[in-house]
């Protein structure tokens, strides 16, 4: 094993699983670009779900009612704004977008003449918006953020830097808090830093809609690109919005650009580069400011509670209010007596708007998500300068991290309001609903006396990425001399291997970076290190700042590049080696003449199935005396993606008779002794525990559920492992063909025979 | 100064589970019933079999209202929960509240990885999640509804939102739940035959609590005699270990497990002792050698529980064994005298991890069942194989240290008894494990015999045999610290400082 020739192949016998469901076909080494998309052909759209429902609506007219999520809102609200282009990578929660724009491509993009593509990286993306430095063409990208912008910064400030004379937009997907995937930072301080304008609308899609739009004139108003930050729920909050017309662009595919336009002010190096500082501040910001008021973009609720308010984020009114209306100061439609300045702009703030809310309030409380708090700040700052007898509280009675959840803020408001010269209800009686809310908590402890149990995410059933790591954890507990080194992580479902049970990945520093990562690692330790890359990471950033930079540096390392066809994390999204972009072009891309094309000599494919391959080539990558970086690319289809092929394509030719051979696997639950070693190596959420049947033994057995997709990982890992016997693999034959139940019923009758109880 | 009610609804699921298109399905339903609604929820990684939440809020009334992003704890109407252990999860964050809202829950489980590691059986009590799905919620509807929907063809989701419209706790006729599954155009007539079952169990409102799935205990026939001087509770549990040791060997394997068994039974004979004895040794006696897997994988029954649970119907089935026994499982099976030498040199040359011989079966073949069925009929040489002696010489040290540590304390022997718990596995796995019981065994009695000479009580020796099989079944990570423990432990004994070898095993807690 471990040979590529060995490897490379389709499985053998050994891997009976996916020797029936017939491998990725870029598995089988060699084939031409375009057979080599799992889900390239023209009918199978992108993406984790299909959207044609979606599409359909992004084409409705003036009038017509759009039912859908936010961000399919967002994304209307961009066609109603007549952009020429679109662009973003993909990313937890602003996927969708481009999931929806893949598929609105050929029937609604095109005949617009709006340019869209997924781009290689946030970089590409924002790099995108230079088309509007020199030309009036409206245009959006998106990204998830902070992480995206971070990736996307050097050319957001040139962008910023230059300014746009059309309309630039830049949807963030704000990945803050509960449910969030990434590290916790706000996108707020990128803003500040570049003067770019950052709109946090209220949750409902008419105000998306409406603030996607407002963005753009904001944008053109004060010549810098715009921020339109969106939270998780919100992307993914269902409701309705009214449409209008979409707008064809009047620079576009269809009405291309006939000459250059040439400015020497434009161009990012001094002496423009002074004068582009000097109008953020003298012109840019102040014209944003006036946009901001005459547009009335952030909105001030006055109320009869006069001496006191509350000033928030956008983003943070529904939460807000639905608090208030808990404690009795607010009805469900958020009217309430208290005094509420809603900044659906967070930069730049009006400082008249700002000092306009706190002339004759005693208290105020600032909602704001994160630190630094900016708002809070810059309150105390202004209030002091007017010498106004104000108190402002905010992180003193909030929570200075984290999202804020409803929890939080009803602790807040209550803290808050008790001590508050209320007029129309009593503060007392505020205390008093709070309590009567959280009342039943105290009693959690009592029915529940232990933490239920975590449930971290891991590989889907039938993963190829699992039984890679079950590799990596098998060399590392039967051969630590070799297999117990650093593993240097990366970003992607991969990373679902540092939980349990594999708890494999000693740091995860960035998207691509797994490699990177290893760089001042690998020379200060004893043994070769190995690190880990998706192919979703790998053309991202991995290519370049991972492979060409250790190549170029001689790192002597190990790199395993999981090669399941898509960046499935973000919902099977296509990336170069997937064969097709997401217009479904060919491309003819893969890793395996990339890694060449840098420099790389020691190349192994092998297919993700089969463990002892795997093991094999890991053992060979670890010890053998070549020097340099050791490239293996575990490959095996997202499981997911293929069973949402295979599925009903296997249902129809079993209704339509044909004969059909379906792998699942089994435990044989008297033979197992429930030690439960094969959970540890594996943890396939189809492997689970059921009682033992056997009246004598009190824990419980291994089992496989329905959902067995029969990789026959577990098989292998049992195998490889050496563990137990209990395992097995039944292949149910659907319709079998005359000769095949004959031979059946001379098998059965010979095992019947012989055959005890 | 409010005007409309609002419904709040918070679905608790597992990713992967479908609590997408649950939430889906309501909102459709609530709008096709004329009220506003809106759904959200945090897909992301979670998705990917972690914990995920989808929260729904449906208003009656005419003004829109502020729709929250969130659940509020404390202010929910309806906890709909496609998985137990998520109901536990929303109650300890708050949400559900004894006053105002209706749990509808299915009681199967989806196993976090947490439970499945430990070596022991680590599932999280179910009894506390029906108690705690009980004491926080004002009506429970909770019932398996993942066996359900196996047993109508159908999705434990369409089922639980049939339960939904049956509980009638929204404002939402049972035809515009139906509209929605027809107008989403997925699996329409199994979601609507799973949607038509929910509604009816919901209004039966049944039962909670799953069979145990057990085998029941066989009978011993010709062992009456052997089984009329036990204590009454005792004899089903005997009975069940006399035939399973005829069925792995034959009678006169029975009578010496009753040999065996008779220095516990009879007059003041310790139940619980006698009992774990009982069980444990019935266990160790039929250990899986490659005959008894062999014999156990070539049975009629097994090739029909096969069919079963693979609903193969009337389709042929292909059943392939993956078999991988070590060079000991090999030689365990021969003679004794004949492979005795190999097989000290084998421990010598290979002390972990010996050679090992992997092989697919295809046990439906005839070839392939023959090579299991063969081997199955070395049974009548088990008795001088290898591996016989060197178990039956482990049982009885085991045994033996059960005997001596009744004499001293009936608690002690009871614990000594239950470390037999710990032999379980294969191969390497096995070797580990009995290694490990046989350490407990040494260092326990070692502790007792220490204690004894000082005069003390057994209790060190006790809590010693119950902390170190605690934690050796909590899986391998914790191994090392239960030999470590025991070796403190006995250490302080021997420096005559049993508090600190009580205290030992105090914060080793």
């Amino acid at each position: 094993p471990g040979s590529p020739a060995g490897a490379g192949q389709g499985p053998g016998p050994r891997a009976p699983a996916v020797a029936i469901l017939p491998p990725l076909c870029h598995n089988v080494a060699d084939r031409p670009a375009p057979e080599r998309a799992p889900g390239g052909s023209r009918e199978e759209p992108m993406g984790e779900r299909t959207f044609a429902e979606d599409v359909k609506q992004l084409g409705y007219g003036a009038g017509q009612v759009l039912r859908g999520e936010g961000i399919l809102a967002i994304t209307k609200a961009l066609l109603q704004s007549g952009i020429s282009y679109v662009g973003g990578y993909p990313g937890a929660p602003v996927s969708h977008l481009l999931d929806v724009l893949a598929d609105a491509d050929e029937p609604l993009l095109r005949p617009l003449g709006i340019y869209f593509e997924q781009s290689g990286s946030e970089a590409a993306a924002a790099a995108l918006l230079g088309a509007s430095i020199n030309y009036p063409m409206r245009g959006a990208v998106t990204w998830k953020s902070v992480v995206g912008t971070n990736v996307a910064s050097d050319a957001l400030s040139h962008v910023a830097s230059a300014g746009v004379i059309g309309g630039a937009l830049v949807v963030i997907g704000e990945d803050y808090g509960e449910g969030a995937s990434i590290l916790q930072e706000r996108t707020h301080s990128a803003a500040l830093k570049s003067s770019i304008p950052l709109i946090d609308p209220r949750n409902s899609l008419p105000s998306f809609a409406r603030f996607v739009e407002e963005g753009f004139g904001l944008s053109e108003a004060c010549h810098e690109p715009v921020f339109f930050s969106i939270r998780i729920r919100a992307c993914h909050m269902r409701g309705q919005l009214v449409c209008r017309d979409n707008v064809r662009p009047a620079i576009s595919m269809l009405t291309p650009l006939g000459a250059p336009s040439f400015s020497l002010d434009r161009i990012n190096l001094p002496p423009a580069t002074y004068a582009m500082e000097a109008q953020k501040f003298e012109r840019r910001l102040p014209a944003a400011r006036r946009y901001i008021v005459e547009r009335g973009l952030n909105e001030h609720h006055p109320g009869s509670e006069s001496r006191i308010g509350l000033v928030m984020q956008g983003g943070l009114w529904n939460t807000t209010v639905r608090g208030l209306h808990l404690l009795g100061l607010a009805d469900l439609q958020g009217r309430t007596p208290v005094p509420l300045l809603v900044l659906n702009v967070l930069h730049p703030t009006v400082p008249e708007e700002l000092l306009a809310f706190l002339r004759g309030k005693r208290q105020v409380l600032v909602l704001e998500e994160g630190m630094p708090n900016y708002l809070e700040q810059e309150l105390k700052a202004l209030a002091h300068e007017a010498r106004l007898d104000v108190e402002i509280h905010g992180k003193d009675l909030l929570s200075p991290h984290g999202e804020y959840v409803p929890q939080l803020v009803l602790r807040g408001l209550t803290r808050f309001l008790e001590g508050a010269p209320l007029e129309v209800v009593s503060p007392g009686e505020v205390g008093e609903r709070y309590r009567r809310l959280v009342g039943h908590q105290e009693g959690i402890r009592r029915v529940l006396p232990r933490p239920v149990a975590k449930r971290p995410p891991t590989f889907c059933t039938g993963c190829p990425e699992r039984p890679v790591f079950s590799a990596m954890k098998i060399l590392r507990e039967r051969e630590p001399a070799v297999g117990d080194t650093h593993v240097a992580h990366d970003i992607g479902c991969s990373t679902f291997s540092t939980q349990a049970p594999f708890n494999v990945g000693h740091s995860v520093l960035g998207y691509g970076m797994g490699l990177a990562s290893a760089g001042a690692v690998a020379p200060n330790f004893a043994k070769r290190v190995i690190s880990v890359m998706g192919d979703g990471g790998f053309w991202h950033n991995g290519l370049n700042n991972g492979v060409a930079s250790a190549v170029f540096n001689q790192q002597d390392s190990v790199l395993v590049i999981l090669d399941n066809g898509y960046a499935a994390a973000t919902g099977q999204h296509h990336v170069p080696s997937t064969g097709t972009n997401a217009r479904r072009q060919p491309t003819g891309m893969t890793i395996q003449e990339a890694l060449r094309g840098v420099g790389v000599r020691w190349i192994r494919t092998v297919n993700a199935y089969r463990i002892p391959a795997l093991l094999g080539t890991l053992r060979e990558a670890l010890t053998t005396r070549d020097e340099g970086l050791k490239v293996i690319v575990a490959r095996g289809e997202c499981q997911l993606e293929r069973q949402r092929r295979e599925r009903p394509r296997r249902r129809q030719l079993v209704a339509a008779g044909r004969q059909v051979v379906q792998p699942r696997f089994g435990v044989d639950p008297d033979v197992c002794t429930g030690d439960h070693s094969c959970m540890r190596l594996n943890g396939c959420p189809s492997l689970t525990l059921r009682p033992s049947p056997d009246p004598l033994r009190d824990d419980p057995v291994a089992s496989v559920d329905d959902t067995c997709v029969g990789c026959g990982v577990c098989g292998e890992v049992a195998h490889a492992a050496v563990l137990c016997p209990s395992f097995y693999e039944v292949r149910v034959i659907h319709n079998p063909s005359r000769w095949r139940r004959l031979l059946g019923r001379m098998r059965r009758a010979v095992i019947a025979r012989l055959a005890t109880a | 100064m409010s005007d409309g009610r609002l419904h709040t609804i918070l679905i608790p699921a597992v990713g992967g589970q479908g609590g997408g298109v649950l939430a889906e399905w309501l909102v459709d339903a609530a709008v096709a019933a004329g009220h506003l609604a809106h759904g959200t929820s945090i897909p992301g990684v979670a998705q990917r079999t972690g914990s995920t939440t989808y929260y729904v809020e449906i208003f009656e009334g005419e003004s829109p209202p502020a729709f929250s992003l969130y659940p509020v704890p404390g202010a929910l109407d309806v906890l709909l929960a496609p998985e137990f252990m998520e109901v536990g999860r929303a109650v300890e964050q708050g949400f559900p509240s004894p006053e105002r809202t209706t749990i509808i829950a299915s009681t199967h489980r989806l196993y976090s990885i947490h439970e499945k590691m430990p070596t022991g059986d680590a599932r999280y009590p179910a009894e506390d999640l029906e108690s705690a799905a009980r004491a926080f919620s004002r009506a429970l509807i909770a019932f398996d509804a993942l066996a359900v929907a196996r047993e109508h063809g159908t999705e434990v989701n369409a089922v639980l939102l049939g339960a939904l419209a049956g509980s009638q706790v929204l404002p939402i006729p049972a035809e515009a739940y139906r509209q929605a599954i027809r107008a989403k155009g997925v699996q329409v007539d199994a979601n609507l035959r799973g949607f038509e079952v929910g509604t009816q169990l919901a209004t039966q409102r049944p039962a909670l609590g799953a069979p145990d799935g057990k085998r029941p205990l066989r009978s011993a026939p010709g062992f009456a005699g052997a089984l009329e001087p036990m204590p009454a509770p005792l004899r089903p549990l005997v009975a069940e270990a006399l035939a399973r040791l005829v069925d792995y060997q034959d009678p006169a394997y029975a009578q010496l497990y009753l040999r065996r068994l008779a220095p516990f039974v009879g007059p003041g004979g310790d139940p619980e002792l006698v009992a774990h004895v009982a069980r444990s040794l019935a266990l160790w006696m039929t250990y899986e050698d490659g005959i008894r897997v062999a014999d156990l994988k070539t049975r009629a029954s097994r090739f029909e529980r096969i069919r079963r649970e693979a609903r193969a119907g009337d389709a042929e089935i292909v059943v392939t064994d993956y078999l991988k026994p070590d060079l000991d499982e090999l030689y365990g099976v021969l003679p004794h005298r004949l492979v005795a030498p190999l097989a000290r040199w084998a421990e010598r040359r290979w002390p972990h991890g010996r050679p090992t011989f992997g092989q697919h079966v295809k046990t439906t073949t005839v070839l392939g069942f023959l090579r299991l069925w063969l081997l199955a009929r070395l049974k009548r040489w088990r008795p001088v194989s290898y591996r016989a002696r060197a178990e039956h010489a482990r049982m009885e040290r085991w045994l033996s240290a059960v005997r001596r540590c009744l004499d001293r304390d009936r608690a002690l022997a009871v614990e000594v008894a239950r470390a037999a718990q710990l032999v379980k596995g294969y191969g390497e796995v096995r070797r580990r494990l009995t290694g490990l019981v046989e350490d407990l065994l040494e260092r326990v009695l070692r502790a007792d015999a220490l204690e004894a000479q000082a005069g003390h009580d057994a209790e060190v020796a006790t809590r010693l045999a119950a902390r170190y099989r605690a934690l050796v079944l909590a899986g391998p990570e914790q191994e090392p610290r239960a030999v470590a423990l025991a070796a403190d432990v006995v250490a302080a004994l021997e420096r005559g400082d049993r508090a600190a070898a009580l205290a030992a095993l105090g914060d080793s807690a």
